[in-house]
């Protein structure tokens, strides 16, 4: 039984035959919801320099080429940096009670680290074994000192301080490629040009049409959570 | 709102509470439903497009269960640590109303007929010493004969879609060949094939094999269930598994049987309940209500209940039996005990086809429960006695909606570059050419493959954690392995420009960082012998006759098939001896 | 705001023990009088105005914002000081046929006595023994009514009420004209009557009495009434296009008892009727109604009939995307609507043929695009489907293109709608457009 029964209750307003009264200007509701998840590139979480580092990194992981453009073209260090401040980011939903042992890899993470802190002591530690190794932070060196770096990090043999430099790669990958193929609204995948080079047709989700095109490739263009079309 | 009693109390709002419940309403029965986790509708947050997201979806978990609060320890083998599970991975637990049944894929199986009494079957066949040294291979203790009213009930009220072999004895259709006779048709015809699917079933078909369309909780066109639910057709969005179902076209709790109880006064749906233990009379052989803790209001409470139905998570239900003292834990070393025995899991490979450039496999397309199998090497579908091993898989195309950061995560197979340069074009030839098959197969249980008690860590709310000990085990590598071999001819039949098969290998422990299935099973299960399961074949505890427990936990070993359907038909053949015995006789249902 | 609060069913449902155990007491003929009463109750939708609180039935208290103040529905429940248990029935009476209150103070129009005043003496009986006997009395009062003077003045509502409302006298002779059938008579009465359709679904003068109270008083009669909270009510004549000439009768009466048809689901205000009323009618009662509706001539004489367009349907399956509006509409409204416009009726409407869709006022097309509607949850069919709100998502421009191609689509025959059009409606409907819709567990 609804509470209050919204809309004939207020037949009698018709009938003594107001007109309206509640004058709103303006409503471009996507442009204000654009707008409001329109984001600047101004780091909230990282510095300045860990920036850098992210920048040059994730254009490592995701580089420009002929198929289109880098990790950073599309946001990702933006879309990154707006994850440290989610649930997420803070390690909320990850098990973080304690006592925290070691075990086989297979056995799965067991740092006491969240997102964020994993990257505050990823990139110092990659910026400190860049200047030993190289002789300049990570963003300073050519990207093929960058790459050999990285390819050290993911092979497991270099460890920083408090973890395995593998285990920040495998974060930093993992973050990367969501950036650039997660919905724009959470400022990476800008224009859509990470689903573009899948043609991924984004937030339409529907193919009734399109069960079974006997391998022709789909013919539409991806579209947005918040409507932006490509 | 205190609650003090209830006839029946049920814990966890999945499948297997709301269809106890329902059936509990129809009994006339007062029911209270306690569960862990929020209020989970469509109009809400499972509205477009808003639910078509695949972050905050299948990446950052918005429908599985937090670990933050509470988790699992995984070993591998009785001699190792166990460590947290730290981090979903290789299975997702559901959390809030329809728990994993509103984030399932909807594949929707019967049992086979020689997978419920496998331990006779495999005796008759092959002798008892087929099976190895430390298997415990056993009987449900129910048949496929007794089951099959069940089955076609939750067909119904699933509205699944399908395509019948035999009916009745008939053959009526272009079904599975291989599966028992059915009382009645699917109530839906099944779903269409995606473009992958039909290439597969044409070179399954090529290769020898039998194939056949998924039976499919995925409404191939709107359907109005026996309770009078309607459900929308599936337009094959792709967002079933990791998601709810916006269309209304995935079966859920939610969408299939809970709007026809959430205006019934006699029912009441308490969120936010995460229940503590079930409390025991003095001589623990009665229970008297359970304890849950209010997470909103961060209180204890206590509801009296006649007849309490644990119907969480499969590890969950084993969980709470033994902080709740219900049933002899489990003892691998004197192999006494049942509670925490028989813990399974399914084995799960994926092998893939990349097709010429011009094929577009628009892998985005798919529904979770759609797709065509071929059984020929499933259950004992095929002669084991020159093989040496017990247990099957069915090799299928499932193309349930491959999303874009799950296809990068994955990036273009074992020979390209995982990042930099090389890494996008084998990502797009991988997303846009390639089309992917499953061995999903059985995992036999074990001596020392079990659930017990962490003696180190514990949930948020002070309680141990479950260990699970946990690892591949040769017969199940074999099995694996063989059928694997035979997705070979079906690749040379696709005409794959390449092709990687993915099999488990020889001494591969069990890898907690990747995702395989949420199909886990047993640790509480049903038989006939109370030395061997903790519940008799109604699912009711051997020691505590005014519990029922019902779900995969009752699984005596893991099937090739998806749990789901057979966790539904369970619930309707122990609610249907609850109502028809039990309820006017309350009791042990069996006696030795 | 969910729209069945959990609480709230409990204590209906405490209360309809209660009731139960009292009628047990009575004769049977005064339980079957209450029992008529208690369905009268519903078919003439007493409950939409008079329950603003669904744990206290009937105890009123629904405001009425107007901009000249603001209205509360009375409480009619028996409690002596607050309700209407000081009433004679010759007072209760008066105030549904007359609306004339006790003490001769006259009623505000929103009451519809013009349509009660057709009811017999033996339905108002009824009414009264149910309303007397069979509601519990609850002990509160709706707040006074805040009207600003001179409005606050009742007097010319007498006025009105002597110039348009019909006397229950002539309006009972009316009711028993000559109609083809006792069915079709039965239909006229509890459409003309209980049901009071015509305020909403017939045109008012600028007077603001209905242009006609029966269907012998011409063809305004049920031809579309002014929007109410947005929402158009459609014309339930037998027009082709714009009415309901191609629904069946079985159409309408799975339409009235479930919310959803083949042809239609139901939005706005008459979800609260089909919620609050007409799904609790018996069958012959919807097949009377739905005869009736049947023998109505279209209000619209020019109206060529609808025929399925095929064509578009085809251009999108190809990949084509003729303009803005169908890029859209294949965005976000064909995953449910489909690209033919049949939908999946009755899970999800139809557009293609729809009459609301082709309606010369697009507003409730309009609202239902920026608002998302859910069709109501009733006792045959329990699920309450929700289509989304996109007025977060689409512009004002977005909006007037994917409501221009639906109405002009696969058949349908409607005016464009243009940017300004949607700019106006939004700042006219402000209020309704951002009222959140239920939000059903579903």
């Amino acid at each position: 039984m609804s509470t209050p029964s919204s809309s004939r209750r207020h037949f009698v307003r018709n009938a003594a035959g107001t007109t309206a009264f509640l004058l709103l200007a303006g409503h471009d509701f996507r442009a204000r919801a654009l707008a409001a998840t329109a984001l600047s590139d101004k780091p909230q979480f990282f510095t300045p320099e860990e920036i850098r580092f992210l920048n040059a990194a994730c254009d490592c992981i995701y580089p420009h080429d002929d198929l289109g453009p880098s990790a950073t073209e599309l946001g990702v260090p933006v879309f990154i940096d707006r994850q440290m401040n989610t649930p997420y980011g803070r390690g909320e939903l990850w098990y973080m009670t304690g006592p925290f042992r070691e075990g086989p890899a297979n056995l799965g993470y067991q740092l006491p680290f969240a997102p964020r802190d994993l990257y505050r002591k990823g990139i110092a530690g990659a910026d400190h074994y860049a200047r030993s190794a190289r002789g300049k932070v990570f963003a300073d060196l050519d990207t093929h000192d960058q790459i050999e770096i990285l390819t050290a990090f993911e092979g497991g043999a270099v460890h920083f301080p408090d973890l395995n430099a593998r285990l920040f790669f495998e974060q930093l990958r993992r973050n990367t490629l969501e950036g650039v193929f997660a919905d724009p609204i959470y400022g990476g995948n800008r224009n859509m040009e990470g689903w573009a080079l899948l043609a991924f047709p984004g937030a339409r989700a529907d193919f009734m049409d399109w069960v079974n095109q006997e391998g022709a490739a789909y013919p539409f263009a991806p579209v947005s959570i918040s409507g932006q079309k490509a | 709102m205190t609650l003090k009693r209830t006839d029946v109390v049920i814990i966890g709002a999945g499948w297997a509470g709301a269809i106890l419940a329902k059936e509990m309403r129809e009994a006339g029965r007062s029911v209270v439903m306690l569960e862990r986790g929020p209020e989970r509708s469509t109009a809400t947050e499972g509205t477009y497009p808003g639910s078509i997201d695949e972050l905050r979806g299948a990446i950052r978990h918005r429908l599985f269960q937090n670990p933050a609060k509470t988790t699992v320890t995984i070993r591998n083998t009785v001699n190792q640590t166990a460590l947290p599970y730290r981090q979903l991975a290789a299975f997702l637990p559901g959390e809030g109303v329809g728990g994993a049944g509103l984030h399932w894929s909807g594949v929707h199986f019967r049992a086979a007929p020689d997978d419920l009494r496998l331990r006779s079957h495999v005796i008759d066949r092959y002798g008892a010493k087929f099976i190895p040294e430390g298997m415990n291979l056993q009987d449900y203790g129910v048949t496929y004969e007794e089951l099959e009213p069940f089955f076609d009930k939750a067909e119904k009220v699933f509205g699944t879609s399908g395509e019948a072999y035999r009916v009745n004895g008939q053959i009526v259709g272009n079904g599975n060949v291989f599966a028992p006779s059915r009382s009645d048709k699917f109530p839906l015809p099944a779903m269409q094939d995606v473009y992958t699917a039909s290439l597969f079933r044409k070179a399954a078909s090529e290769a020898g094999y039998h194939p056949y369309s998924l039976p499919a909780a995925n409404a191939s066109m709107q359907y109005t269930n026996t309770y009078g639910l309607q459900m929308g057709p599936c337009n094959f969005c792709g967002y079933c598994s990791g998601y709810d179902c916006y269309m209304y076209s995935k079966a859920s709790p939610n969408i299939n049987i809970l709007p026809s109880l959430r205006y019934d006064s006699d029912f009441t749906l308490i969120t936010d309940a995460h229940v503590l233990k079930i409390n025991l009379d003095s001589d623990r052989r009665k229970a008297t209500g359970v304890t849950y803790l209010d997470q909103r209001e961060n209180r204890e409470t206590t509801i009296e209940a006649d007849l309490v139905i644990l119907a969480a998570f499969q590890f969950h239900n084993v969980h709470l039996m033994l902080l709740s003292g219900i049933g002899r834990p489990y003892d691998p070393i004197s192999n006494t005990g049942v509670v925490g025995r028989n813990f399974v899991y399914q084995t799960i490979t994926t092998s893939r086809a990349w097709l010429s450039e011009n094929q577009f496999t628009n892998q985005f397309v798919g529904a979770g429960g759609a797709g065509v199998a071929v059984d020929d090497f499933n259950s004992d579908n095929f002669d084991h006695g020159p093989l040496g091993f017990v247990g099957g898989s069915p090799i299928w195309v499932n193309q349930a909606g491959v999303k874009p950061i799950a296809a990068a995560l994955n990036g273009g197979g074992k020979s390209a570059p995982r990042w930099g340069a090389g890494y996008k074009a084998g990502l797009v030839d991988t997303y846009r050419h390639s089309l992917a098959m499953d061995a999903h197969g059985s995992n036999m249980a074990y001596r020392d493959v079990y659930l017990d008690l962490d003696p180190t860590w514990h949930d948020s709310y002070g309680q141990p954690l479950l260990r699970m000990t946990f690892t591949w085990k040769e017969n199940d590598i074999r099995m694996n392995q063989y059928v694997v071999g035979k997705i070979e001819p079906i690749m040379k039949a696709l005409g794959a420009r390449r092709y990687e098969l993915g099999r488990l290998e020889h001494g591969e422990a069990f890898d907690t960082r990747r995702y395989q299935t949420t199909h886990l099973g047993g640790g509480a299960v049903m038989g006939t012998n109370p030395n061997e399961s903790a519940l008799n074949r109604y699912l009711q505890s051997w020691d505590v006759s005014n519990v029922f427990v019902i779900g995969s936990n009752a699984f005596p070993q893991g099937m090739g098939y998806n749990p789901t359907g057979m966790v539904a038909a369970l619930a309707y053949w122990a609610a249907y001896h609850i109502r028809t015995t039990y309820l006017t006789q309350p009791g042990p249902l069996v006696t030795l | 705001m969910m729209p069945f609060p959990r609480t709230g069913f409990r204590l209906l449902a405490a209360f309809g023990f209660i009731l139960a155990t009292q009628a047990s007491a009575q004769t049977s003929s005064q339980k079957d009088l209450l029992e008529k009463g208690r369905y009268l109750a519903a078919a003439a939708d007493c409950s939409a105005c008079h329950t603003h609180d669904a744990t206290a039935p009937y105890g009123g208290g629904n405001p009425f914002r107007l901009p000249i103040g603001t209205l509360y529905a009375p409480n009619i429940t028996p409690d002596i000081q607050h309700g209407i248990g000081s009433y004679t029935e010759t007072d209760f009476s008066n105030a549904l046929r007359r609306g004339i209150g006790k003490n001769g103070k006259p009623l505000y129009p929103a009451m519809p006595f013009p349509s009660y005043a057709r009811m017999t003496d033996a339905d108002i009986h009824a009414l009264w023994i149910y309303f007397h006997d069979g509601v519990a009395p609850i002990a509160r009062s709706a707040p006074d009514n805040a009207i600003h003077w001179p409005l606050s003045m009742r007097w010319p509502m007498t006025l009105w009420r002597w110039a348009f409302a019909p006397t229950p006298k002539a309006a009972q002779a009316n009711a028993k004209r000559d109609f083809p059938s006792d069915e079709i008579a039965r239909g006229a009465y509890l459409v003309e009557g209980p049901g009071h359709c015509g305020a909403c679904h017939t045109p008012r003068a600028l007077t603001m009495q209905e242009k006609a109270l029966s269907s012998d008083e011409g063809d305004a009669f049920l031809s579309s009434g002014a929007a109410v909270d947005g929402w158009t009510p459609v014309n339930l004549r037998q027009d082709d296009r714009t009415g309901l000439g191609r629904w069946s009768e079985n159409d309408i009466v799975a339409f009235l008892a479930t919310g959803r048809s083949k042809k239609g689901s139901a939005f706005g205000g008459m979800s609260d009727a089909i919620e609050h009323g007409t799904q609790y009618l018996s069958t012959a009662d919807l097949h009377a109604i739905a005869r009736y509706l049947k023998t109505s001539l279209p209000a619209r004489k020019h109206e060529k009939p609808w025929h399925a367009n095929p064509a578009i349907a085809q251009t999108l399956r190809e990949g084509r995307l003729p303009n803005a509006g169908s890029r859209i509409y294949i965005d976000r409204c064909a995953a449910c609507h489909r690209t033919d416009g049949h939908g999946y009726a009755p899970a999800f409407p139809p557009l293609a043929g729809n009459p609301t869709l082709m309606d010369k006022d697009p507003g409730s097309l309009i609202l239902i695009v920026l608002r998302g509607a859910t069709v109501v949850p009733t006792q045959k069919a329990p699920s309450a489907l929700t289509m989304p709100g996109f007025g977060h998502v689409l512009n004002d421009q977005e909006v007037a293109d994917v409501v221009t191609f639906i109405r002009q689509s696969w058949g349908n025959s409607g005016s464009t709608v243009t940017a300004a059009d949607v700019h106006d409606f939004r700042n006219r409907n402000a209020e309704w457009i951002n009222t959140p819709p239920p939000k059903p567990f579903n």
